[in-house]
């Protein structure tokens, strides 16, 4: 077997506290696709911009063909031919595609533009990626496919020995894909090494040679990918743990449906999605970054709007038609990023409890707010949800983690809405405040409410769902009962066959 | 509505607006069309022009630059109080006067990059200050033009100005700068995002500071020739100016979100707001209702730039032909 051209040996990374990498180590042969998977945090990102340049390593050393690397900045890691493809792109939309290529560095005469020995380069290096469009045409007006093209066609203009895929089949329809593959497949003949990250195993299967599974900043396994299976990297991303160790065991028995959602459509994002909640259940709701879990709540609660779809709700017994806009009378969602559109901020307790239920605690004088009922009501739930503060009066921003979130839930008891919709409702929390929140999600289960809950952690999702979804590319791809074990969940989401 | 016509009327309707704005005009008043009318109009229009063209670079960054109208004045008073009092040659004065546009730009673009205040707040606050400072040099007193000076600047050829002929100049400079060369470009990416921008390598602090600069170079060459229309400078000068460089832009098809647009619309877009004003001169309006048609005018340029600024901005998993989604119906 040839000597590795690229070889990353024993990285560590931290950050602060936390150890994101605990001794990786990576080899990449050239001509040769590397699969770098694992599980949401695993490391594989880190790991990536370390050799991109971006973060410099604790410890550990680079070598590019046997010899140690120096890559302390992106530039130097360019120089080094190092070339990242990023799952976020960089594109100027109004802009043609030969501008975005040469934007920062245009070659010019007497401070003119070259254009055509621009034109020439761009079209020299869109051919080579079978791409047919014109550089002189807007961005914006193409594909993603074919953006994604050109990102590809900038990071490939340099001539790198190495390019690193993050993600890069997240936005593609299934021909942009195979396209992209053609090209990877063309590239990896022409002797570049290939880093290819991505959530969807079989792509990692289709394309790549050899396999590094990551897990908690650590190499955990990989090999060629000829001797491993699904099962096989499914089980080193996860662990080989107990799947249902951790379960807090109680048996709910759902009600009635509460909330019965038919043919929910948002183009490009959610496709007809069917299903219904019940009344004293929390369904999981489970997917990758990007299979459309936020999206479907924000949908349903009207933050977004949709292309079609029905919903019903139950009213008094009886399931009836859900009017666009009225939805937030029945539904309260708890949203991903609390600080960015969950609080105000530098705002009191008090208000931020009350805000969403202001019409109901108007006093005699309309519209003027009762501001004794506003206290009182805000502090039975301080009460109930045990917030700890020292005053209904102190900024919602001194608060913990913990605490904001359970204003956020507290605002929503306020209001008794008939369904619950919580993205991420543990994130950023420490284990004691995620076991009290979990507490309460139960309790407002048995208390008769329908819950929809998104959570990135498989095992915080299995602890509490008496039913999960599960989204892929923005479809409800399956459907499992309280029993499924974390296998099949994984299998699932990443898109391996149901 | 057919989505055709639809993008048809975003990108033409202008024109055709245009046209019967026109013909209307031309309909209700006589000579209205007549070359010499057109003319004069568009040396009235040349001031503005100039001004626009370079705020037109700031506003493809995707900001603005009201203190236009306020280094027209200043600079001006600068340059024609050095010539009347100190006795400075007239070229000399001349190009002080464009020295000291590009330096109050460059106050500007200090303000705005390097102490990273809003480049609104910024000129507005510099709006309000230089005009000061101009009534402070002017004691409010209006200065004539040294009369060498006003006879050469009222050198035409048949209908054409000396006006007309910087204006188009200024504005093909700046398009061929736009359009030809690396900062232009970079102009247009910093509209596209200061971000995106910066991650592709453009030093989006020095793109930016050097368009305030242009700004204000452009500012004070318009005023130069407010100046020469006039004879003099007085206490109004360059006032308002800033609103109807804004109103150019806009009407011209450069959106103020940056990014888009081409210089030469500023042309098209001038003569617009020109003809309705002149047009309504000539059809005896109340020239109370002026300032209300421009408003107007402008709002509705600014209503279609954000109609075609709409871009639908949803993420997209494009349908896979012939694989529909498992349906799922809940137990």
């Amino acid at each position: 077997m040839s000597q590795p051209f690229l070889q990353m040996r024993n990285i560590r990374k931290r950050f602060g506290a936390v150890e994101a990498l605990k001794g990786v180590t990576l080899e990449a042969h050239a001509g040769e696709a590397l699969a770098l998977i694992g599980a949401n945090g695993a490391g594989k990102s880190t790991l990536m911009n370390v050799l991109g340049g971006v973060y410099a390593p604790d410890e550990g050393d680079i070598l590019l063909g046997g010899q140690t690397a120096r890559l302390h900045s992106p530039l130097e890691a360019e120089r080094s031919g190092i070339a990242f493809v990023h799952q976020e792109m960089a594109m100027l939309p109004t802009m043609s595609v030969a501008d975005n290529l040469f934007i920062s560095h245009f070659p010019t005469q007497m401070g003119r533009i070259k254009r055509t020995e621009v034109l020439d380069a761009c079209r020299a290096a869109l051919q080579r990626l079978g791409c047919t469009f014109d550089p002189r045409v807007r961005v914006g007006d193409l594909s993603p496919g074919d953006q994604q093209m050109v990102e590809i066609a900038r990071a490939i203009m340099t001539d790198p020995k190495i390019i690193i895929f993050d993600e890069p089949t997240s936005s593609l329809t299934s021909r942009e894909k195979q396209r992209l593959f053609d090209v990877i497949g063309a590239l990896k003949r022409a002797g570049t090494v290939i880093i290819y990250i991505s959530h969807f195993l079989d792509e990692a299967f289709a394309l790549c040679e050899r396999a590094v599974v990551l897990r908690n900043g650590e190499t955990v396994g990989g090999g060629m990918m000829g001797d491993l299976t699904y099962a096989r990297v499914v089980e080193l991303m996860i662990g080989a743990q107990n799947a249902s160790a951790d379960r807090e065991q109680q048996t709910r028995q759902p009600g009635a449906v509460a909330l019965q959602v038919e043919g929910l459509r948002r183009e490009g994002v959610l496709r007809d999605l069917r299903f219904s909640l019940h009344k004293g259940e929390v369904v999981g709701l489970w997917g990758l970054l990007g299979s459309g879990r936020s999206e479907l709540l924000r949908s349903l609660v009207g933050l977004d709007p949709i292309d079609g779809g029905m919903l019903r709700i139950a009213v008094n017994g009886e399931l009836r038609a859900l009017p666009p806009g009225e939805a937030r009378r029945w539904m309260g969602i708890v949203t991903e990023n609390r600080r960015d559109d969950g609080l105000l901020l530098p705002m009191p307790v008090k208000t931020n409890m009350s805000i969403a239920n202001l019409p109901e605690l108007i006093g005699r004088i309309y519209p003027f707010v009762d501001g004794r009922r506003e206290a009182s009501v805000s502090q039975t739930y301080v009460e109930r949800l045990k917030i700890k503060i020292a005053d209904l009066r102190q900024p919602v921003r001194t608060l913990s983690g913990g605490n904001q979130q359970k204003v956020i839930v507290g605002r929503w008891l306020q209001k008794a809405p008939l369904v619950y919709l919580m993205d991420e409702p543990t994130r950023g929390l420490d284990v004691g405040a995620k076991a009290e929140i979990r507490a309460i999600i139960s309790e407002l289960a048995e208390a008769g409410a329908a819950l929809l809950v998104v959570s990135s952690d498989i095992d915080e999702i299995m602890s509490i769902s008496d039913r999960y979804l599960v989204l892929n590319r923005g479809r409800l791809v399956a459907e499992f009962p309280r029993g499924a074990s974390k296998n099949e969940l994984m299998a699932a989401a990443a898109g391996v066959g149901t | 509505m057919n989505r055709r016509l639809r993008n048809f009327l975003l990108n033409y309707g202008f024109y055709l607006v245009m046209a019967l704005v026109v013909l209307y005009f031309a309909a209700n008043s006589r000579n209205f069309l007549a070359i010499d009318n057109l003319f004069r109009l568009a040396n009235t229009a040349a001031p503005s022009i100039i001004i626009a063209s370079g705020l037109a670079l700031v506003v493809m960054t995707g900001k603005l630059d009201i203190s236009v109208g306020s280094i027209a004045f200043v600079s001006c008073t600068v340059g024609l109080l050095l010539i009347l009092r100190q006795g400075v040659p007239i070229p000399l004065g001349l190009l002080i006067i464009l020295l000291t546009g590009a330096l109050l730009g460059a106050v500007n673009g200090f303000i705005v990059v390097v102490l990273k205040v809003n480049p609104l707040i910024t000129t507005i606050g510099t709006m309000i200050a230089l005009r000061g400072v101009a009534f402070q040099l002017t004691e409010m007193r209006a200065f004539s033009i040294p009369e060498p000076l006003r006879v050469a600047t009222n050198a035409r050829l048949g209908p054409i100005t000396i006006d007309i002929v910087v204006a188009l100049l200024a504005v093909l400079a700046v398009w061929y700068l736009h359009t030809r060369t690396p900062f232009g470009r970079q102009v247009n990416a910093l509209g596209n995002g200061e971000e995106v921008a910066a991650r592709l390598g453009v030093r989006v602090g020095r793109v930016t500071f050097l368009t305030f600069v242009l700004s204000g170079l452009m500012a004070a060459l318009g005023g130069m020739f407010l100046m020469f229309q006039v004879d003099s400078i007085n206490s109004q000068l360059g006032e308002g100016y800033e609103f109807t460089a804004i109103a150019i832009i806009v009407i011209g098809g450069i959106s103020l979100f940056g990014g888009q647009g081409s210089i030469l619309g500023l042309i098209p877009g001038a003569l617009m707001l020109t003809i309705i004003q002149a047009g309504l001169n000539f059809i005896g309006a109340s020239p109370f209702a002026y300032p209300f048609v421009r408003g107007g005018i402008i709002f509705i340029a600014m209503y279609a730039d954000s109609l075609k600024s709409f871009v639908r901005q949803r993420g997209r998993f494009a349908e896979e032909e012939g694989d529909e989604g498992i349906r799922l119906t809940s137990p």
